[in-house]
């Protein structure tokens, strides 16, 4: 996988020395790295649990099946063969640009891919037993593989850390276009595997969550060593500059999902339902991410546009008798939210940081009391709006399947491509913003705001506007939201769905489009996977806010401004926060 | 109806002295480090369970029924619970990022917040829906006669506001008279002069947590005797309230939390019984409140000339 096509242009980069402890390895370090890759194969082929669990095997109740059926494994197995042998052969191939950075990466990914299989096996096959020895019975494999990935870090570390590869000359503009539409297609395929991998968790599918967990580790390992061997970097500078047409791709790529593995009634629902919180974390992203206001009921204007959109669905619980074109109804409660994130937003002109967020916690709460309440006989109260119709065109209702010629498309597939197209409109908004004037000035703002003031950017009326373009985002997509579900509840917009999507736009990275995306693309996507885990899924969810605001507060796409504002080892950090941002200006200056 | 008025005002007073309570912690804790502890809430909602504890598993069941023997020993299990939480929380999420922007302690507090309430949901026995707490202090209500009927005043909603009245002054004048309250008042001034004159403000902070965590396990005690159940979800709701009476009052400021927390208790009550809507609109009273007094008079009625907020 870290196959180059190319000469790399390698920059000299430093080799960063070994640091402390393992500095005394750094001989060895090409010795550790081979044997971290060998234990890796090696456990990859031992067996893994004593005894087959007790709904049905897994992993496969395996034995030394090398002689037998060498390509034989599969699953994470598999996974951990291929990292094994990658690892083996950038031991002891020193062309290779970031060989250390390569290596640290895919010793993570093994460590992970044996510790939730490994942990998986232990919690339910009864104990330590099942992945030592038993009944009889021996496997190592995970702490094998265990083994062998901490071997690799170790080895990665001692050998010292280069910095990130950085390579390819720009090709024809054809060439890069052909390979862009290549790399487009391998991505569609990944997100069709991600999506499936486990399959649907389930009574009858126990082993789904930890499928799942064990792919996203391998596939975590995986990017982060194509990213360190610069490959990242190179397809997103091509991107760049194909602009156009890696929208379009990427556009067309995603109208495809429903074709691929992914394309069941299921899934399309899952796609569709992330596609809604991706759409209102795109908006909320305008409010936090760019304008720097941090908005704790945001929620509240998904929750407006599905209100909005129900009453004029013809439901009959609808508090009007009007029924209206979906394409109108969106309209209408864009508009309405719109209106509302004025008015949330006008206390921005007197309340700054941590008091606006309360404020805005506050409204979130009052939308929350009101709906409850049947406010206006608007909302249903707890009693919600059920029997919404769905979304109809050329007598074809969006929830059901779609025969095209000899393609059928699965049930839930037209309101996958419904999100899409609006989640495609939402980022073409979003994108066109942040660069343009008055993205600069919501940029501005964020970074200081008196400094603003004083260049000229008539602050108030531009943070209302965030909040209003924000809320508006969040209209669209409670329309659509009340449409896919039938059903509009004050439920679904509680103070925690707020802290989710603020998590999403935090854990994606603020102020970037992939990231809002991809953070609402993990934070509705496990909970869909990791039914069996159900009851910890909150606690998981709120330790992990706090480790992520711990160890990588820009998030995992940063935004470049992000980076620099958030990272302390970019810049010294000013000594001490308390007397507020002027000391810290002065300390960085 | 003069006796419905008094009722409606003695039930906000006892409302409003546990919000109080409980808003000590928050304003104490904003007054030194500028950070708004989302998570007190939930460190009260773990006090009431602390006691609770206390009371089902480590209690001998002979002083089961005699409250003066129980309640000093609630208190004191639910007071050590929150402490020993807030003392781990401070230590393991909040002093890491000191320094760190803004925004990112807050959304720290609220990770945290949601994780301590899923940690009792998951963790304690039976906590999956409201708990029964024992009524461990004398039952009953004292029937204040007024002209044209009585106002009845329950026995434990007296012990909360005199608790309460207690606490507070304690409290102001350990801040205002001892050692250990100067080095508080000097650190929430400034942080690097108060460590020059030899203060070592991480000791300052974290007994500005510990008395803010003792305060809210009191007050989570208390609420389970005054009510008779405890719940996972009274904390975020109570932490709110709490919140919105310390900046009320002017964040900051002792007296001003209390007050705030009389204040918002009455909003309460007499929201619930005279503005439209009814008892099912008293949170939104409060959280209109809330808002009018951020946009309009954020420093509070006690609070300091306003500082520079970003």
């Amino acid at each position: 996988m870290t196959a180059i096509e190319k000469d790399p242009v390698v920059e000299p980069a430093a080799v960063e020395a070994p640091r402390g402890r393992l500095a005394g390895l750094a001989p060895y370090a090409t010795a550790l790295r081979a044997a971290g890759g060998l234990l890796t194969v090696v456990g990859a082929y031992l067996p893994w649990a004593t005894f087959v669990l007790n709904d049905g095997p897994y992993p496969e109740k395996a034995t030394l099946e090398f002689f037998t059926a060498p390509l034989g494994v599969s699953g994470f197995r598999l996974h951990l063969l291929v990292f094994g042998i990658a690892a083996i052969v950038l031991a002891f191939v020193p062309a290779v640009p970031a060989r250390g950075r390569i290596l640290r990466a895919l010793g993570w990914g093994v460590v992970a891919v044996s510790v939730v299989n490994g942990m998986y096996i232990t919690t339910q096959g009864g104990g330590f037993g099942a992945i030592t020895a038993a009944d009889g019975a021996v496997a190592f494999g995970a702490i094998v593989a265990l083994i062998g990935g901490a071997v690799l870090l170790v080895g990665a570390f001692a050998g010292g850390l280069e910095g990130h590869a950085r390579w390819g000359r720009p090709l024809g503009r054809f060439v890069e276009w052909a390979l862009l539409l290549v790399i487009y297609a391998l991505l569609l395929l990944l997100v069709a595997a991600v999506l499936t991998s486990g399959g649907q968790g389930s009574v009858a599918n126990p082993y789904s969550g930890a499928v799942f967990l064990s792919f996203l580790g391998a596939l975590g390992g995986l990017l982060a060593a194509l990213h360190s061997a610069g490959v990242v970097t190179w397809v997103t500078g091509m991107s760049e500059r194909h602009r156009a047409y890696s929208a379009i791709v990427l556009l067309a790529v995603a109208l495809l999902l429903p074709l691929t593995a992914a394309g069941t009634q299921y899934w399309m629902t899952v796609a569709a339902n992330i596609g809604v919180y991706a759409a209102t974390a795109i908006g909320l992203n305008i409010v936090v991410g760019l304008a720097g206001l941090l908005d704790l009921g945001y929620v509240a204007f998904l929750g407006i546009g599905a209100v909005v959109a129900a009453n004029f669905s013809g439901a009959t619980a609808a508090r009007f008798d009007i029924v209206l074109p979906f394409p109108l109804v969106m309209v209408i409660s864009a508009v309405v939210a719109g209106i509302f994130g004025a008015i949330v937003g006008s206390p921005t002109l007197r309340v700054r940081g941590d008091y606006l967020a309360i404020v805005t916690l506050a409204f979130g709460e009052i939308f929350v009391r009101s709906s409850q309440n049947n406010i206006g006989g608007l909302t249903g109260g707890s009693n919600a709006i059920p029997g919404i119709p769905p979304v109809t065109a050329f007598g074809q209702p969006f929830n059901e399947s779609l025969t095209i010629g000899s393609v059928e498309l699965p049930a839930g597939a037209l309101y996958y491509f419904l999100i899409v197209v609006i989640v495609a409109a939402v980022m073409a908004v979003f994108g066109n913003l942040k660069n343009s004037r008055l993205g600069r000035a919501w940029i501005a703002i964020r970074e200081d705001e008196d400094a603003a003031r004083a260049m000229g950017i008539r602050t108030g009326p531009v943070k209302i506007l965030a909040f209003m373009i924000g809320a508006t985002l969040a209209g669209l997509a409670g329309a659509f939201f009340a449409h896919k579900t039938g059903t509009v509840s004050y439920e679904s917009f509680r103070f925690l769905e707020s802290v989710t999507l603020l998590a999403a736009v935090i854990l994606g990275g603020m102020g970037t489009i992939p990231g809002a995306v991809l953070g609402a693309s993990i934070l509705f996507v496990l909970p869909e996977k990791l039914r069996e885990f159900a009851d910890y899924r909150l606690l998981i969810f709120g330790i992990a806010l706090v480790l992520i605001m711990r160890f990588r507060p820009q998030g995992l796409v940063p935004d470049a401004h992000r980076r620099a504002e958030l990272a302390p080892q970019s810049e010294p950090p000013p000594p001490d926060g308390s007397t507020g941002p002027a000391a810290a200006k002065v300390a960085a200056s | 109806m003069l006796s419905t008025l008094l009722s409606q005002i003695v039930n906000g007073l006892v409302t409003g002295a546990l919000i109080g309570l409980i808003a000590l912690g928050y304003t104490m804790v904003y007054g030194i480090i500028q950070l708004i502890n989302f998570a007190h809430g939930e460190i009260f909602m773990v006090g009431s369970y602390g006691g609770l504890a206390m009371f089902t598993y480590l209690m001998p069941t002979a002083i089961q029924n005699q409250w003066y023997f129980a309640l000093p020993l609630l208190l004191i299990a639910g007071a050590a619970v929150s402490v020993a939480v807030a003392v781990l929380m401070e230590r393991f999420a909040y002093r890491p990022l000191r320094n760190a922007p803004r925004l990112a302690p807050l959304i720290t507090a609220l990770g945290v917040s949601v994780a301590l309430q899923e940690a009792v949901r998951v963790f304690y026995p039976g906590a999956t829906a409201a708990l029964p707490f024992p009524k461990a202090f004398v039952e009953g209500t004292w029937e204040i006669p007024v002209p044209g009927g009585t106002v009845p005043l329950r026995w434990t909603g007296l012990l909360i506001i005199v608790t309460a009245l207690v606490l507070t002054f304690a409290l102001n004048t350990f801040v205002n008279n001892s050692r250990m309250g100067r080095a508080m008042r000097a650190t929430s001034q400034d942080r690097d002069v108060a460590r020059l004159m030899g203060i070592d403000p991480d000791r300052v902070i974290v007994l500005t947590f510990v008395l803010g965590a003792a305060l809210a396990g009191v007050a989570g005690v208390l609420n389970g005797v005054d009510l008779g159940f405890t719940n996972i979800d009274l904390g975020f709701q109570n932490g709110i309230f709490a919140f919105t009476a310390a900046v009320l009052g002017g964040i900051g400021s002792i007296k001003g939390a209390v007050a705030g927390g009389f204040a918002i208790g009455l909003v309460k009550a007499l929201g619930g019984q005279y503005l439209p809507g009814g008892t099912a609109y008293d949170y939104v009273w409060i959280f209109v409140v809330l808002i009018a007094v951020l946009v309009f008079r954020p420093q509070g009625f006690f609070g300091e000339t306003e500082r520079v907020r970003a």
